[in-house]
């Protein structure tokens, strides 16, 4: 007998194993990336204040308008992330309907990375605006 | 900033051992039970809204895998998750670990052992300040104490007279020191004055005041010899090793400035020699004292340290920087020549011709006087092939065994990768697991290298004291013998998985077999070539064997049974050549009156030791021949206590005295060369030259008794009453060395067990001062010349055995694995009628004719390589059929066994079951 990695998941979801391809079949909804996940939900704990995944995934849906496609699930794991590089920070707490739950907030080094982030952003958001609404005679 | 923050947070949570597994469970759940009470609240069914909040959520197992992927440090996470599940693995599979392990640690151990002697050996550099400066004045191992020209013109050997002018003429030379030859055939007896200790008859060596000094040492402790020391007249001293130091008298610094008693005389110790200091050459038994050369004469009672041109020195010189070696040689050339032209020996018309030719050849001196590594060179090399070819098995067994377990894990490499493992990491796990294997290989050999180097230096050199050669394995020899391992177990423990790993997975999910059964070709050919090379060393063993065998076999023309051999030295002693008629009857007497003695014979030096007296002879009449024969004098006794038999004319009798007539025993081989067939010696004269060929009348001609070898064939000796001298000697009899016996013959009746002790109670009674140089039964003597034939034969020997044991191994394993695979093909054939015994037949035909090839390769090479190592052996000349006729045996019983046991395995299957058990 040999070890191996069990599966959990019954056959009816499609994304079981971390190599094999994805057949996503939601179209519209976009994937997103790791880097401005964890944007989101910085900007999301300075606004909002603690709160725990749920509801920082909740946010997340109701802002992008259901446009993005985010496994939720995924989220954790950026969390966990966060949390080491110290931009957030974590406990347990009682949720809305008396559950304990874990609570994140942002530390004074999330919200200097916020803002280092979000003022990068800008930067690259104005520069693709003006190329791209720069017209012919602008680039001579 | 933020990475190293994560890198640092990451090992710690590594080293605690962090699992939040819990945390990110409860996280989870909360999420999903809230997500689940928003779709109840929104107005689904509670199951529906479990689902859709899961359907939400995404894959737990992908977000557990993530997350755990942002903890800890993956990477040295895994590669210790694959040891331990290897580990767990070779636990699971103790034959095949075993056998691994095993195999492993015989190749490697082996080669280290080898390759950490020849390196200490061959490479070993003297432990002196920069000896890439150092150069030796000659280029061979004459020694040690003569007159001589070299027929090929190249000089070792020479005389003080040559030293003192070289030393002044070649500027060149920083330094120029000069060693005693013979060093090792002269022991000096040592007391320390204080203490009332018995005298030790050790090695001494006499060098010249500035050895240390060219040699460029710092004393240990007190001072090295300086050339003060080297005045004829100044007080007598001496620098004592620093292993003695240690190991005699612990280090005790009270030794320094402390008189000791060599050879009697009185001898103030002035320093010890820095540690690892052994001396100009390498010898099982380094010299304990070195002492000036000046006081030879007085302490070891020599002639020929002034006033001759006796040649007695090495010379070792340490060149300036800059300077052209040809040129140097050139110069050192010509400038002997010029002092040797004034020396009587080449003063005749014969002389001068020699003397043109003669020259110096200098060689690299860093590594010292190369004689014990010249000598066994030619042994070394053959061990180290045959350790090469040892380990060339070994890692064809352990290739062997890797892809067999492979094959037999091809299932689960395709499982692994159905379930998602990538190429590399499975790749990674195999790599862990033979690196593994490859790793207690490589410390089990370590340990099998340090014990066969002892092994192999205690059966080199037997009886040796302080011996300088280091066992402790080389670093070179293990990182070789082990990179060459680790190559092998990482290359076939990786390759059938990369193949695996190629295969479509879901072949393995569907449970198809991969149709390949038995073993794969390069299973085959492998256990092919080990059956080939181990036939090699099979035969190379058996030739070794027959070797000694035949060595062993030559009849010696002696007696040794009841035969002791006492060693003395008189010169040391104290005794004078005047003194020694008186002592010589005192031995007799004393030694006779001993109860059961019937025979006490006394002469310069026995049969089959290592010693040698030649001196050039001519029959009076004939012309010179040009020959030389050895010189022994010897007393009535000598003939009988060594068991030499008279076959014409008479031996040495006690009417043979000094006044009485001079006279020789000759023989046989004497005879043969100096006489024609049928011409009868007895009544001849013969002598060391033209002038004096009248000084021996031949009264006795005398068996071929074996001296100094038992190879030795044209070896032509004369014996001469022990007081005797040459009448044509134009020197006094107190310089005369040949007056001085080496060595008591006893023959007695019975064995007597403490012959030695009674012997040295005898000496000592008669001189306290006449020690037992050394003391061995006859018998003994004379197996200690065959010591290194026996050594070689005993180790190829055991190369053989081993490398037999690897391939039968070998052999066993790939069929016990074919028979395995072959299972359900054995059933069906079972099934379909084929009788038990088809089955065995079946096997077997299989194993035999893997070795039949293995045997048609082996042979011709082993005819290839005998051509090597006929240099070794003794009047072989190639590969006897019966040696060949034997290891073929022996290679098909191996197999035959190899192949028998998995055979019954095969032939006891129910045919039922293998079909069932897919």
């Amino acid at each position: 007998m040999f070890e191996c990695f069990l599966l959990l998941s019954k056959r009816e979801y499609d994304i079981l194993l971390l190599e094999t391809k994805r057949t996503g079949d939601v179209k519209q909804k976009t994937d997103v990336k790791q880097g401005t996940l964890a944007l989101m939900v910085l900007k999301t704990l300075e606004v909002l204040g603690p709160l725990h995944g749920f509801g920082i995934a909740r946010r997340i849906e109701q802002i992008s308008g259901d446009l993005l496609f985010v496994n939720q699930g995924t989220l954790y794991p950026v969390l966990l992330k966060l949390e080491q590089e110290g931009s957030v920070d974590s406990d347990w707490g009682t949720s809305e309907n008396n559950r304990r739950a874990r609570y994140y907030r942002l530390t004074k080094t999330g919200r200097k990375q916020l803002q280092s982030e979000v003022q990068d952003w800008q930067q690259t958001t104005d520069i693709i605006a003006r190329f791209l609404s720069a017209k012919a005679e602008e680039l001579s | 900033m933020r990475s190293l923050r994560r890198f640092w947070k990451r090992t710690w949570q590594f080293v605690t051992r962090q699992n939040d597994e819990r945390r990110l469970r409860e996280e989870m759940e909360q999420h999903l039970a809230l997500e689940t009470e928003a779709n109840i609240r929104a107005g689904m069914a509670p199951a529906e809204a479990r689902r859709a909040a899961l359907l939400k959520f995404g894959s737990v197992e992908a977000v557990r895998e993530s997350y755990h992927a942002e903890k800890g440090l993956p990477l040295l996470e895994t590669t210790l998750q694959d040891c331990s599940y290897a580990l767990r693995m070779l636990r699971k599979s103790p034959a095949f670990t075993v056998v691994a392990v095993l195999t492993l640690a015989l190749g490697i151990g082996a080669n280290a052992a080898i390759f950490t002697l020849v390196h200490a050996l061959m490479l070993k550099h003297l432990p002196v300040a920069d000896p890439k400066m150092l150069v030796r004045l000659g280029n061979g191992n004459n020694c040690c104490v003569g007159i001589s020209s070299s027929d090929n013109g190249e000089l070792s050997l020479f005389s003080t007279d040559s030293y003192e002018y070289l030393r002044k003429n070649v500027p060149e030379f920083e330094e120029l020191t000069a060693m005693q030859a013979g060093f090792a055939y002269r022991p000096v007896v040592v007391r320390r004055d204080a203490g009332g200790e018995t005298p030790r008859s050790v090695m001494g060596e006499f060098v010249a005041g500035n050895y240390f000094r060219t040699f460029g040492l710092a004393a240990a402790n007190g001072r090295l010899l300086e050339d003060r020391d080297d005045i004829a007249g100044s007080p007598l001293t001496a620098v004592m090793s620093y292993e003695t130091w240690k190991t005699r008298f612990n280090g005790d610094a009270s030794v320094v400035g402390s008189t000791f008693r060599v050879n009697t005389k009185p001898v103030t110790v002035v320093g010890i020699a820095p540690k690892g200091f052994y001396g100009d050459r390498l010898l099982g038994t380094p010299p304990e004292y070195f002492l000036p050369i000046e006081a030879m004469p007085g302490i070891a009672n020599v002639t020929y340290v002034h006033g001759t041109e006796v040649m007695w020195l090495y010379l070792v010189g340490r060149v300036r920087p800059g300077v052209n070696l040809g040129a140097l040689q050139q110069k050192v050339s010509v400038l002997l020549r010029q002092q040797l032209a004034e020396t009587p020996h080449y003063s005749s018309q014969e002389g001068k011709a020699k003397l043109q030719i003669q020259h110096i050849v200098l060689t690299p001196g860093g590594a010292g006087i190369q004689a014990m590594q010249e000598h066994y060179n030619q042994k070394a090399k053959v061990l180290m092939a045959a350790s090469v070819l040892v380990l060339l098995i070994a890692c064809a067994n352990l290739a062997n065994l890797l892809l067999a377990r492979g094959m037999a894990r091809k299932a689960e490499m395709n499982v692994r990768t159905a379930l998602g493992a990538r190429r590399g990491r499975i790749v990674r796990q195999l790599l862990t697991e033979s690196l593994l294997l490859a790793g207690m290989g490589g410390l089990a050999g370590l340990a099998v290298a340090y014990i066969g180097a002892r092994a192999l230096l205690a059966m080199a050199f037997p009886g040796a004291v302080n011996n300088p050669i280091d066992a402790t394995p080389s670093a070179a020899g293990l990182a070789f013998a082990f990179g060459l391992s680790v190559l092998t177990g990482m290359l076939f423990g990786v390759a059938p998985a990369w193949v695996a790993s190629k295969a479509e997975p879901v072949d393995a999910l569907r449970g198809a077999r991969s149709g390949s059964g038995g073993t794969t070709l390069l299973q085959r050919t492998l256990v092919v070539v080990q059956a080939g090379l181990s036939l090699v060393l099979l035969v190379g063993a058996g030739m070794f064997a027959e070797s000694l065998g035949k060595l062993e076999h030559i009849d010696l023309k002696l007696d040794p049974v009841n035969r002791y051999i006492a060693h003395i030295n008189p010169q040391t002693a104290g005794y004078s050549q005047r003194q020694l008629g008186d002592l010589y009857r005192t031995l007799e007497e004393r030694f006779h009156a001993l109860p059961g003695v019937e025979k006490v014979g006394i002469s310069s030096y026995t049969p089959m030791e290592d010693d040698n007296n030649n001196w050039s002879v001519m029959v009076q009449g004939k012309p010179d021949p040009h020959l030389s024969a050895s010189y022994i004098k010897a007393n009535a006794d000598y003939f009988d206590s060594v068991g030499t038999r008279v076959v014409m004319g008479r031996g040495i009798s006690v009417n043979d005295t000094a006044s009485s007539p001079t006279v020789a025993v000759v023989n046989r081989e004497f005879v043969r060369q100096m006489f024609k067939p049928g011409e009868n010696p007895i009544g001849q004269h013969f002598g060391g030259g033209p002038k004096s060929a009248g000084d021996w009348e031949i009264v006795g001609v005398v068996e071929n008794t074996a001296y100094q070898s038992a190879t030795w064939k044209d070896h032509m000796m004369y014996f001469v009453p022990l007081m005797q001298r040459q009448p044509s000697a134009d020197y006094p009899i107190d310089k005369d060395e040949e007056m001085y016996a080496g060595a008591i013959v006893l023959k007695t009746s019975r064995p007597i067990p403490q012959m030695e002790e009674l012997t040295r109670r005898t000496l000592a009674g008669i001189n306290p001062n006449l020690s037992v140089v050394k003391f061995q039964t006859f018998t003994a003597q004379i197996a200690d010349q065959f010591s290194e034939e026996r050594m070689l034969s005993r180790l190829t020997m055991l190369f053989g055995a081993l490398a037999l044991l690897l391939a039968t191994l070998g052999l066993y394993g790939v069929t016990a694995y074919g028979v395995a695979r072959r299972t359900s093909e054995i059933g069906i054939r079972m099934a379909l009628g084929a009788e038990r015994r088809n089955v065995t037949a079946m096997v077997m035909r299989g194993t035999m004719l893997q070795a039949l090839v293995g045997l048609s390769i082996g042979i011709p090479v082993a005819m290839v390589c005998v051509r090597f190592v006929r240099s070794q052996l003794y009047e072989i000349k190639g590969i006897d059929a019966g040696v060949l006729i034997c290891s073929v045996v022996t290679l098909m019983a191996a197999a035959l066994l190899a192949g028998f046991i998995p055979a019954r395995r095969a032939a006891s299957i129910e045919p039922a079951q293998a079909l069932r058990a897919e």
